[in-house]
């Protein structure tokens, strides 16, 4: 009976990390300065190198920290001080041409940079601020926002 | 004279209140880390403005105001205000691919030239995460393609150990003939098919 129990705890206690499947990533954690975070599913986790980042999750960054990101299709996003990026959705699918860059700056300073989808797909990417949105074709650009 | 001597002194206040840097929301636009420039637009429900020059800059005042144009930023502005992000920018992981002679784990002429330019990439990208994939054309069966295939990948790892590249760096894998750059038949040759790509993020 025991057993039962225990493996219908197991059970239920995995069944949720599917959607941390290792394939569902969106990126890795390329350079890390100072304290920087991120908010997944309700967790806060401190940031180190070479960890992986998936949508929705939302990285902020210290008055001391900054942190540069690779996501799977090379596209790049660096955080300075004081920064908050909220990856909202990545698809990266080539072989079915599934395409999706969409994440918000909230607020900080950014240096973003296109990969295979600004080549791709370029209509797939959005970047939402708080006070517009960025249309990129295929380049590299630079952003502080202080809100409205 | 008492005109410039006003004139001038409210030009550079004037100047350095437009300045970029100083709005505060502002986008600029910068070259690849290949000197390329593409554009960028930006959009809010009041209008929209495409930068499309290196140093091209766009300010909101917030997002009922127009998106507009602001003086270019030069390399300095640019890293007074972005130093700590572009700092810790990655480069771009780059790729590289070389060719084998038929049935064959020696390197084509044109690809070992490459190897120099393969570990200046490493050296320049400060890498610590080197992939080296091999590939197999499908003359041959399945399984001789992929032990050719994991032979090519051993040969061009060690022409990088020997090289000076730390053998910890490298991850080595082989495909055989299941990924082929080329879409062919079975037991076709494919110069293009008979490769090891190397990536270096």
């Amino acid at each position: 009976m025991h057993r039962i129990v225990t493996f219908l705890l197991l059970f239920v206690l995995a069944a949720p990390w599917p959607v941390l499947a290792a394939e569902d990533f969106a990126g890795t954690v390329k350079n890390v300065q100072g304290s920087v975070l991120v908010m997944r599913q309700k967790m806060t986790l401190k940031v180190a190198r070479g960890m992986k980042i998936y949508a929705n999750d939302v990285i902020s960054t210290g008055k001391d920290g900054s942190v540069g990101i690779i996501l799977r299709d090379n596209t790049i996003f660096s955080l300075g001080p004081e920064s908050e990026l909220e990856l909202k959705e990545y698809v990266f699918v080539p072989d079915q041409g599934r395409f999706t860059v969409l994440a918000k700056m909230i607020k900080g300073t950014f240096v973003y940079m296109s990969g295979l989808i600004g080549k791709l797909s370029p209509d797939s990417i959005k970047i939402e601020t708080p006070v517009g949105t960025i249309a990129i074709r295929g380049t590299r650009f630079a952003a502080k926002i202080a809100g409205n | 004279m008492k005109g410039i001597v006003i004139i001038v002194p409210c030009l550079v206040l004037l100047l350095l209140l437009t300045a970029c840097s100083s709005q505060k929301n502002m986008f600029v636009l910068l070259p690849d880390q290949d000197g390329n420039v593409g554009s960028i637009e930006v959009i809010n429900d009041t209008g929209s403005y495409v930068a499309d020059k290196p140093g091209d800059c766009v300010t909101v005042a917030d997002s009922s105001s127009k998106p507009k144009a602001a003086p270019a930023m030069n390399e300095e502005q640019i890293r007074t205000t972005f130093g700590e992000a572009l700092a810790v920018e990655p480069s771009q992981p780059r790729s590289f691919l070389l060719y084998f002679k038929t049935d064959s784990f020696d390197l084509t002429n044109g690809s070992i030239e490459l190897l120099q330019p393969i570990m200046d990439a490493i050296k320049k990208n400060q890498s610590t995460d080197v992939s080296v994939i091999g590939h197999a054309d499908t003359a041959g069966s399945k399984e001789y393609n992929f032990t050719l295939s994991t032979k090519r990948a051993q040969t061009v790892r060690n022409l990088l150990v020997e090289r000076g590249v730390d053998p910890a760096i490298i991850e080595v894998s082989s495909y055989g003939e299941a990924d082929l750059l080329i879409p062919t038949a079975d037991n076709v040759k494919e110069p293009r098919n008979r490769r090891v790509e190397v990536i270096i993020r």
